[in-house]
């Protein structure tokens, strides 16, 4: 109660609050000042000289991603680990996330994370995605966001559109960057001893995302396997597009251009098989399916040869197949390639290749239906007005004939 | 109470009973509409087109206010409950103004939480981890915290004051670290870019736990322990070390969110021995908790003794817990996983609300004129010790279940549908948990009034006694 303690109390508070305010601001210096330096300073150093920023649209894309709590489900952020690696590619070097207002890093991971995401799905396949997850993928437990569209998945507010035009960009500078950038990071990084530092540039690809699709590239070959393994991953990761059976009226078919193959109409090769499930197709939703092991991709290929049912091959007359051969070296060469391999002159110029019938056949029915209607949402043009009936027949047949040729 | 017959028998200053329960009320209100927030995002993992989507109700959106409101709407009433109730026992002098508390307590849940709310299920908000409330929700919190300290510390400061507490100066603490560590996790990291603004946001992360919540749910453990037992702490000199350990280590933990990132690893090896040693400063402080404790048992008769004793051993736990998966070998496999939302969860609802219960319950006793009903709250112990056991212990094995899927070379999907068997019994987790917490609103608002103080006649006693202040008050005023 005397005066003294009372000074002794207070002074010591006051010195308290000092000493306390000072550790707070050390904390910041060592721990927020002192490395926003360093990543300032590599920034600098690593950046390629004009890395694309944001548009006006895809920043609008990056509020909507912001507000729903996309980060808190899915990182943006590949770490400098093997696992990380081995699933996204390669890891996350500052400059990258120079234009991030604020970070999206992420803490959790529920679904993968999306460092990488640009170019792994096409933009249809996104908006479907949105407007129903689970109409593509039977197992995700992704929210909806119905609210982003007017009805339904191919009419999306301009609020969806922002959301893809920004899913796009993730990963797009270092992807933009090139081998001509990774080069001068890696100068500009001058860290050859370091091992950790050295990982952002030992990915085996910038994108490592096993569903990106790839427009060429070996497939390994399949194994024999067994069925119901092969019917239980059909019904959870194939169904949901391609139907129960095979016969593309899943749920997820309805918003996507091109529509899911119709695998009962058509006859696949196995190694056509092994080279869609390893690759994808590219230009079209159907995704690579890479992380599956070679087992679990043969036993698919399996299930998907089940849906379709042999025809017996007629027998057809001279006339007919040399119809077909005129008007498929007039008309369709050029993209299918002379020998139906898919391999035509003009290939580069289209976004989704177009069938290699030696390794794909459709039934009859299906190959007038494609030469009539042509194929929504591939160049594959209606030919009804510019050929005859009997020239249509003709080439329907013809394109069959090349099923199993070799190359 | 009992503290401050001692020092101050003659002047015991007033303690103003109705900002105490405004602010309990209020915590406890906002408790279940967190807890509601919690359950539907959990549901919706299960669910996940509940109820049409509307954007309103989108997972996003109600993870958000979850964590807010827990952290800002339950945490933060409960404590300024407690400070009304503590401060001038603490200090012997009553708190700067009642017209300021009504001013805090309007600012705070009608400026502050129940806006911020309305604004993320709205889709205003951002995307950082405990500052998703919008920026201009921000200020008003930064404008409250600075009159909270203009209410709560001048009394600490005052002349003639001749008692020291540890819980004061975990009180001083929190209040001041949070003014200032608040702004840089929330402002910060909108003006800096990418892994800088990361960096920032990490610290955040952390300070929101270590210099929000864990001052104050220690100063709660710190005051309701000599209260209710009606002994000092054990050791002063611990609860000095342990307190300075907290303040000197918490900050610097911060990057231990952002292992194996580009930020330079010299800055995330500082922060991960800071994570380790900070686990050895806890056991410093629980052991003195628990010294102090000795002979009440693990399970006291008093209830908000009670639940500061589980709080203090749940702290234990988790700050163990939290050392060993920062870690680099542990952090690489778990980090990402549901076991950090099994941590969270033990720190928040297991530490954080057990604390934040149990001074609750200890404040409700002493007002004279509270309704009170003791049975209600001896089952929302009991409802609230099993579902955090049951949700904890769950979450951790998803965690490592996910962990283990993510090293392998399986589809990310395999990971998501081997998590849902947890996920229901984590949904599940929130039967008791929720009736716990209905529970303890019942404890605070059926019963008769004044049953609270029969309560403490019949536990541990309203007499005053000469050797309950601590030790160094006592050398400190000559060993009187």
């Amino acid at each position: 109660m005397n005066g003294e303690t009372g000074r002794f109390l207070r002074t010591s508070y006051v010195v308290a609050s000092v000493c306390g305010v000072a550790f707070f601001v050390m904390s910041v210096a060592l721990l927020g000042i002192w490395p926003g330096r360093v990543l300032e300073d590599e920034t600098r150093r690593m950046s390629p000289e004009h890395p694309l920023g944001l548009s006006i649209s895809e920043q609008r894309g990056r509020v909507v991603y912001s507000r729903e709590g996309c980060a808190y489900c899915h990182s943006q952020q590949v770490r400098y680990l093997h696992t990380d690696m081995a699933r996204f590619g390669a890891p996350t070097l500052a400059w990258e996330t120079r234009f991030d207002y604020p970070h999206l890093w992420g803490t959790r991971r529920i679904g993968p994370d999306l460092a990488r995401e640009g170019g792994v799905h096409p933009e249809d396949w996104h908006f479907a995605h949105l407007y129903a997850p689970r109409n593509l993928v039977a197992d995700s437990v992704m929210p909806a966001y119905p609210s982003l569209f007017d009805g339904s998945s191919d009419r999306p507010r301009q609020e969806a559109r922002d959301l893809v035009a920004y899913l796009e960009t993730l990963g797009r500078a270092r992807e933009l960057a090139g081998p001509e950038g990774e080069a001068r990071a890696r100068t500009a990084c001058n860290c050859p001893d370091d091992e950790m530092k050295q990982m952002a540039f030992q990915a085996a690809a910038l994108n490592m995302n096993p569903a990106r699709t790839r427009r060429q590239g070996a497939a390994p070959p399949l194994p024999s396997a067994g069925m119901d393994r092969g019917r239980e991953l059909y019904a959870h990761d194939c169904a949901a597009c391609h139907g129960a059976r095979g016969e593309a009226g899943g749920p997820g078919s309805a918003g996507l251009h091109p529509k899911p193959a119709n695998l009962a109409a058509h006859e696949y090769s196995n190694a056509r098989l092994s080279y869609v499930l390893w690759n994808g197709v590219a230009g079209t939703s159907m995704q690579a399916w890479r992380d599956l092991s070679a087992e679990d991709r043969a036993a698919l290929a399996q299930v998907v040869r089940s849906f379709y049912t042999p025809q017996t091959e007629p027998a057809l007359p001279a006339d007919i197949t040399d119809l077909g051969a005129r008007v498929y070296a007039a008309n369709c060469s050029q993209c299918h390639g002379e020998h139906g391999g898919g391999d035509g002159s003009a290939v580069a110029e289209l976004r989704m290749a177009p069938t290699d019938f030696r390794g794909t056949r459709p039934t009859i029915a299906e190959s007038l239906r494609a030469l009539r209607n042509g194929v929504e949402g591939t160049q594959m043009a209606p030919w009804t007005g510019r050929l005859s009936e009997a020239e249509l027949s003709a080439a329907a047949y013809y394109v069959r004939g090349f099923f199993g040729k070799p190359q | 109470m009992a503290l401050s017959e001692n020092a101050h028998s003659n002047a015991a200053p007033a303690v103003e009973t109705r900002l105490v329960y405004a602010h309990g009320l209020a915590a406890i209100v906002t408790l279940l509409i967190s807890v509601t927030f919690g359950i539907l995002a959990s549901v919706e993992l299960l669910v996940p087109d509940l109820a049409g989507n509307p954007a309103w109700l989108s997972w996003g959106r109600l993870r958000y206010d979850h964590t807010q409101g827990i952290m800002l709407g339950w945490l933060g009433n409960a404590f300024f409950a407690f400070l009304y109730h503590a401060v001038p026992l603490l200090t012997g002098r009553p708190v700067t103004s009642v017209r300021l508390g009504q001013w805090i307590f309007g600012l705070w849940n009608f400026a502050v939480v129940a806006p911020g709310w309305v604004l993320v299920l709205a889709g205003f908000s951002q995307p950082l981890e405990w500052a998703e409330f919008p920026l201009a929700v921000d200020a008003f919190v930064v404008l409250a915290l600075v009159l909270a300290i203009v209410q709560f510390l001048p009394p600490f400061f005052w002349r003639g004051l001749e008692d020291l507490y540890v819980s004061s100066w975990y009180v001083i603490g929190a209040l001041v670290f949070t003014v200032l560590a608040y702004p840089m996790g929330n402002f910060v990291p909108e003006l800096v870019p990418g892994a800088r603004g990361a960096a920032f946001s990490g610290l955040w992360i952390h300070d929101a736990v270590g210099l929000f919540v864990t001052p104050l749910a220690l100063a709660i453990i710190y005051f309701v322990i000599p209260a209710a037992t009606r002994r000092p702490i054990y050791s002063h000199f611990l609860s000095m070390l342990g307190f300075w350990l907290l303040f000197f280590l918490y900050p610097l933990n911060g990057t231990h969110h952002y292992v194996f990132s580009v930020i330079p690893m010299s800055a995330q090896i500082g922060a991960i021995t800071a994570s380790a040693l900070l686990g050895v400063d806890v056991i410093i402080v629980v052991t003195n908790l628990l010294l102090s404790l000795r002979g009440a048992g693990v399970f006291p008769r008093d209830i908000g003794l009670r639940f500061a004793a589980m709080s203090t051993i749940f702290y234990l736990i988790v700050s163990i817990q939290g050392s060993v998966q920062a870690q680099m070998a542990v952090n690489q496999a778990v980090h990402f996983s549901d076991w950090v939302i099994g941590h969270s969860h033990l720190a928040m609802l297991g530490f954080a609300t057990f604390a934040a219960a149990g001074g609750l319950a200890h404040v409700w006793q002493r007002i004279p004129w509270a309704r009170y009903n003791a049975r209600a709250l001896e089952w929302s112990y009991w409802l609230l010790f099993a579902g955090v056991i049951l949700m904890v212990t769950d979450l951790s094995i998803a965690g490592l279940v996910e962990a283990r899927l993510w090293q392998s070379a399986a589809p990310w999907l395999d990971s998501v549908r081997a998590a849902r068997p947890y996920w229901i019994v984590r949904t599940g987790s929130a039967i008791p948990i929720a009736a716990g917490f209905l529970a303890l609103l019942a404890g605070f608002t059926t019963g008769r009034r004044g049953a609270g103080l029969d309560e403490i006649d019949q536990t541990v006693g309203r007499k005053p006694v000469e050797h309950i202040a601590p030790r160094l008050a006592r050398a400190a005023s000559g060993g009187a």
